[in-house]
């Protein structure tokens, strides 16, 4: 059994063939685009469980094509990059990617990163609670519903996991490497400017005013802290 | 046409005197007659001039004297009363063609300064420049011949020493004449060889100079003419600087990204390799392994090197984009350690950063690399497993971070060189790996905060690294990091 199709979307061609003799050879199932338009196209009837998106194409480029897979689904996106400043790796979170790997990179780091974008924290396993509610915000980590002002809020993923994890352990300071690693996996710890663009984006989502936040509270120089209930 | 007008005058005279012969003498008497014919003068001298009307007091005389003044039908003036009345007309004559002349020259130059002003003014809507100050200096000239209909004109250009000519007749000006008419002060008209040379100056400041040729306007004129010249090849010039910078800009523009699609042109090849080298290497045996290694190390100097070139090609064309916020000198120093760990491997780092330090404005990105490079450079030039100490403190308002090695130390001579593009010390210059261009990208980024950077050295003793950072003074220094 495949450990999962992955969609490679990028313009060069050697770089597609490398991916797919070695995602094939990790035993991964390798469908390939060489443009946004094309990956577009081909994810409703391919539906992949996850897109490697190289940033830099001709046509609608990464972000943009991010944007849209983003529009319609929330399978994870790990944009691939020459570029390396923190502000290319925050456009690209921003577009709603999930992960952001620089090239060249080596295939360990790439498998890595994949893994932890595929992986799933059972929903109850590490004893948090099942559910949430506390004024405005509700939050039914079974059925993963969040409602926030009354609204039905659609998370990804990965902001749903963050979520859960600040309020499993609410009340408590919760340090960059400790949510990186929860979240993303064992490989993370060095990326604070992710947690800085999800938190943003989980605030906007689940708080009525993101800029001065009730219950996702800022750490200064630890990491963030879930408030609960008041 | 003149001689037309004295027959015509003394035809007035004659007419009224021939009336008043006519008429019965009862009804007359000398007064009406001298009198009407006062007013023929008068009116010949304000239509006509002095001349006419001189000729016509003469004429006027001479019969009111013969006709009418006893004795009658001689020309001869018993009464001194007629001597007055002779006066009166000459007197009249004169004074009236006189205010009349003035009157008229007065409508002929307010005519002709009309006439200029309007010439000056097509001249003005006629330049609208455009191209070079060269183009337009040409076209001036052109227009000024055409619009003030004189022979020729020429202007001499001195900043390229250039001299234009417009029109056939304008060879009677000598180069000579012109560069000469620069220096000088003032516009000189020459009625003689029917020319006019003027400077042409804008705020003092000289341009060249400009001859008219023939059909000379008036030294108001020509002023305005060389103001005009002036003010237009200013224009020019501002345009053509204008189009120059915005050139300029496109070429840095261009440059950009260039060096962004080079980026991208020789990671992407980089990015086949790696992938595929580092693919293999995770089932290869023995041997293959040791060669699979070579080729993943060499692509990484490869990307090393072409992210060095990028970088440097970046500072030197002044494309640093820093996005400056306060920062911690101790996260400053931590992040450009974490992404140390392999070379420091078996050595003992000392940091000394106090937490109650002011932040640094800086993007901490860029300033990270500056770390690591003096950090990497610590490593390379110092033996291995001796000790390295890394520091923050401030010193005059500035934050200096440093970074101390225990290696052979720099020579004096070469110290101030460290900094350059390529340089390597001369013990090193076989030896180490590394494209020599880590301090001089360092030093582009400290200097694009607008800071210093430096070394201090005793040789056998060591070398510290340091450079400047500015201070964030106030409140906002501590918790900036993130809302």
């Amino acid at each position: 059994m495949s450990a999962g199709k992955i969609l490679v979307v990028d313009d060069d061609p050697q770089i597609r063939r490398v991916m797919k003799a070695t995602l094939v050879g990790h035993n991964y199932e390798v469908i390939e685009a060489r443009t946004g338009e094309d990956a577009l196209e081909s994810i409703p009837r391919e539906m992949p469980s996850l897109v490697l998106l190289d940033m830099n194409m001709p046509g609608m480029g990464g972000l943009e094509t991010c944007r849209a897979i983003r529009g319609g689904s929330d399978m994870p996106v790990i944009i691939l990059s020459v570029r390396n400043s923190e502000k290319d790796k925050v456009a690209a979170l921003d577009a709603g990617a999930d992960d952001y790997v620089t090239k060249p990179f080596s295939i360990e780091e790439l498998l890595a990163r994949i893994r932890a974008a595929l992986r799933r924290a059972p929903s109850a396993a590490e004893g948090g609670p099942r559910s949430f509610a506390s004024g405005e915000l509700e939050i039914d980590f079974d059925a993963r519903r969040v409602r926030a002002g009354g609204k039905d809020v659609r998370l990804t993923p990965k902001e749903f996991d963050l979520l859960r994890y600040l309020v499993a352990h609410a009340g408590k300071p919760v340090t960059h490497r400790e949510l990186l690693q929860a979240v993303w996996g064992p490989d993370y710890g060095d990326e604070p400017e992710y947690l800085r663009v999800f938190i943003n984006q989980l605030r906007k989502k689940i708080e009525a005013n993101p800029a001065r936040p009730k219950y996702i509270l800022t750490e200064p120089w630890v990491g963030y802290r879930f408030a609960g209930g008041e | 046409m003149r001689a037309l007008r004295f027959t015509a005058a003394v035809a007035v005279v004659a007419a009224i005197l021939e009336i008043y012969r006519i008429l019965p003498p009862e009804k007359i008497n000398n007064t009406t007659v001298s009198l009407s014919l006062l007013l023929a003068i008068l009116g010949v001298s304000a239509w006509w001039g002095l001349a006419e009307a001189m000729v016509a007091s003469v004429a006027a005389v001479l019969g009111f004297n013969y006709f009418f003044l006893p004795p009658v039908g001689t020309l001869t003036i018993q009464d001194p009363q007629n001597l007055v009345a002779f006066i009166a007309f000459l007197v009249t004559a004169v004074t009236a063609s006189q205010l009349s002349e003035r009157a008229r020259r007065r409508t002929a130059e307010a005519e002709a300064r009309r006439l200029e002003i309007e010439r000056l003014y097509a001249l003005v809507q006629a330049m609208m420049p455009g191209g070079s100050a060269r183009k337009t200096i040409r076209e001036f000239v052109n227009k000024v011949v055409q619009v003030f209909g004189c022979d020729g004109a020429a202007f001499y250009y001195r900043p390229t020493g250039e001299i234009l000519r417009s029109g056939p007749e304008s060879r009677p000006v000598s180069d000579h004449d012109l560069q000469a008419a620069a220096e000088i002060d003032d516009v000189s008209i020459d009625p003689g060889r029917l020319l006019a040379t003027a400077p042409v100056r804008l705020g003092g400041r000289p341009l060249g100079s400009m001859a008219l040729i023939g059909g000379l306007p008036s030294e108001q004129t020509v002023r305005a003419i060389v103001n005009l010249v002036a003010i237009t090849i200013e224009k020019a010039r501002a345009l053509e600087d204008a189009s120059h910078a915005e050139a300029a800009r496109q070429s840095e523009v261009l440059k950009s990204a260039l060096l962004d699609s080079l980026a991208h042109d020789i990671k992407t090849p980089l990015t086949s390799i790696k992938a595929a080298v580092t693919s293999l290497l995770g089932s290869a045996p023995g041997t293959e392994r040791e060669l699979l290694t070579i080729i993943n190390e060499e692509a990484d100097r490869l990307n090393q090197l072409a992210a060095e070139v990028i970088a440097m090609a970046r500072i030197e064309a002044g494309k640093l984009h820093l996005e400056k916020r306060p920062v911690a000198a101790a996260d400053l120093i931590a992040g450009a350690l974490s992404e140390c760990a392999a070379p420091l491997k078996g050595r003992q780092v000392t940091v000394k950063a106090p937490k109650e330090l002011p932040s640094a404005e800086a993007d901490p990105e860029f300033v990270e690399q500056v770390v690591k490079q003096f950090i990497e450079n610590a490593v390379n030039y110092s033996p291995e497993g001796s000790p390295i100490d890394i520091t923050a403190e401030v010193k005059g308002g500035k934050i200096v971070i440093g970074v101390v090695d225990r290696g052979p130390g720099i020579a004096e001579h070469e110290r101030s060189r460290v900094f350059d593009k390529f340089f390597r010390g001369q013990q090193h210059r076989f030896s180490t790996k590394g494209t020599g261009m880590g301090l001089a990208i360092a030093k582009g980024i400290v200097e694009a905060h607008g800071e210093r950077i430096w070394v201090e050295s005793e040789p056998g003793q060591g070398s510290a690294f340091y450079f400047s950072l500015p201070a964030v003074t106030g409140r906002e220094a501590a918790g900036g990091r993130e809302s």
